[in-house]
């Protein structure tokens, strides 16, 4: 009874913050907004997509760019039947990790496609741009199947 | 204290409002990579990687220590994040160097940044809350009425602050790494400077800083591993206490005197100010000054501002106890490192490395760092001699 009455109330927190992405993210993000892909080659010779900063063995700086190519495999996959409001996808889509030709580390986005069973590892994908890229990781708006 | 300890390696970053050129990681980077070439080391000389940042909602980045383990060199080896408000620059050097005292790590990475560019400190610090009227007042909000009251007991001239805000200004202008470079400042242009939080002028607060600084604290078996002199330290204590409890000294907080009582015993300090060659004060507002100089006992109750008034606390003025040589914290200020900077550069200055802002001769050096509503507190003291 006392715990009822006692006042309890909601309320919100904002902040607005900016992102400086440096030499090797925003490389990667003025990539995107002309279409292109970049990675970076790694101490141990892997190209590494999206590039890191630094090296995960040697932590020296990555500097060396490679553009890889926008299509690719799918290593693994999750299958969402019931996307939600904040899913990239408002139909069924799949979570995948996608090794784009050219790179060595799988990357993560997503997949829409009508044919769920064609969704396997090794399947090819291909980048559906949108129209008026902004340097933004959505400007790669899915991936969709390549036709056999 | 345990293992004997000493600072080997400083880097710090150039301070500037905004570092667009450069990721957190690149920042943070830039500070280690100074500090590894500063001892003659690389990343696979260290043991442990101890990093220090002020709350996450500054950059909105939650626990970024995660993620800056590759920048750092801590993949594979213990990466440890430290969080006590704005004194965590001094607790993070402390804990560091606790590694290397207990004896478990030879030789610790520390590194502590701010990138304020990125952030809303000012009113992350101020959350309007439900039931609570909003009083927006951010940092000098808070400390100016505590200002006030230091200002009526001890009948300081209303100026002393001004002074303050001069000396540190001039300090940093020898700093090439100071983000304020104020050569030319003057004691009127300060005083017609806008009234931000009455008594607290514009150029009486300290500027808003992107930055980071780092340093290396090896144990005294890998001090001659690297080439410049060590700072050795001498002691080291944290105290806190809640920003409000019945019969609080907001003025002279005392967990402030208990925290240097602990540090001065361990150093064999009785005598601060004739001690201590010079000093680096956490003084983000003038005023602190004064404050600062008889909550640490280098001057009577009331009397601090007598130092600051006869130039004693000035390195151009000759003074016999220079204050925040660097600039100190009104010349720079990535909140989270502002702590670290003001421990590295009393280290500097006993390591006879401080270049245009070097204290001659300086061999005893106090690093301070506060935080909270001036209630968490670190210090160190270095000394350039072996104990």
């Amino acid at each position: 009874m006392v715990k009822d009455s006692l006042l309890q109330k909601e309320y919100e927190l904002g902040f607005t913050y900016t992102r400086s992405t440096g030499p090797v993210v925003g490389k990667f993000l003025t990539g995107l907004k002309n279409r292109q892909i970049f990675g970076n080659r790694a101490s141990d010779g892997r190209v590494i997509v999206p590039p890191m900063e630094y090296d995960p063995e040697t932590f020296r700086p990555l500097n060396d760019f490679v553009q890889v190519s926008d299509a690719g495999v799918i290593e693994s996959w999750c299958w969402v039947s019931k996307p939600r409001s904040s899913h990239p996808s408002a139909v069924p889509f799949a979570w995948a990790m996608i090794k784009l030709d050219g790179a060595d580390i799988s990357m993560i986005h997503h997949i829409v496609t009508n044919e769920q069973n064609r969704v396997v590892t090794g399947a090819r994908v291909k980048a559906l741009w949108i129209d008026q890229p902004v340097g933004f990781i959505s400007d790669i708006r899915c991936f969709v199947l390549e036709e056999d | 204290m345990g293992e004997l300890a000493a600072v080997v390696g400083i880097g710090q970053t150039k301070y500037a409002s905004r570092r667009g050129d450069v990721s957190i990681a690149g920042l943070v980077r830039e500070a280690a990579q100074n500090a590894l070439e500063d001892a003659d080391l690389s990343f696979k000389d260290i043991d442990a990687v101890v990093i220090g940042k002020a709350p996450d909602m500054f950059e909105g980045i939650v626990m970024p220590e995660i993620y800056l383990t590759d920048a750092l060199g801590a993949n594979g080896k213990p990466m440890l994040r430290v969080h006590t408000a704005g004194s965590v620059g001094g607790s993070t050097a402390l804990v560091a160097a606790s590694h290397v005292q207990s004896g478990t790590f030879k030789r610790v990475l520390t590194v502590t940044f701010e990138k304020q560019s990125e952030s809303n400190a000012m009113w992350a610090l101020s959350t309007p809350q439900p039931f609570s009227v909003h009083l927006n007042a951010g940092a000098g909000g808070y400390f100016a009425p505590i200002i006030r009251e230091y200002i009526r007991r001890s009948n300081a001239p209303s100026d002393i602050g001004i002074k303050v805000a001069v000396k540190d200004r001039l300090h940093g202008a020898r700093n090439p790494l100071s983000h304020l470079n104020l050569p030319n400042i003057s004691h009127q242009e300060v005083e017609d400077s806008m009234m931000l939080w009455d008594p607290i002028r514009f150029l009486e607060a300290c500027p808003s800083s992107d930055g980071a600084c780092a340093m290396i604290i090896a144990n005294k078996d890998l001090v001659s591993e690297s080439p410049k002199p060590p700072a050795w330290i001498l002691g080291g204590a944290m105290r806190s206490e809640p920003t409000i409890y019945a019969g609080r000294d907001e003025v002279n907080p005392r967990a402030g005197r208990d925290c240097a009582k602990d540090v001065y015993a361990q150093a064999g300090i009785s005598d601060p100010r004739r001690q201590f060659d010079c000093a680096e004060i956490y003084v983000p507002f003038s005023w602190y000054e004064p404050m600062w100089l008889e909550n640490l006992g280098f001057a009577d109750q009331g009397e601090g501002w007598r130092l600051t008034l006869d130039g004693a606390t000035s390195l151009d003025e000759g003074g016999d106890i220079p204050w925040n040589c660097s600039g100190g914290v009104l010349s720079s200020n990535p909140i989270g490192a502002s702590g670290m900077i003001r421990f590295a550069e009393a280290a500097r200055q006993v390591r006879g490395d401080a270049d245009q802002h070097q204290v001659k001769d300086a061999r005893l050096a106090l690093g301070h760092a506060y935080g909270g509503g001036a209630q968490f507190f670190s210090m160190w003291v270095v000394g350039a001699n072996k104990p």
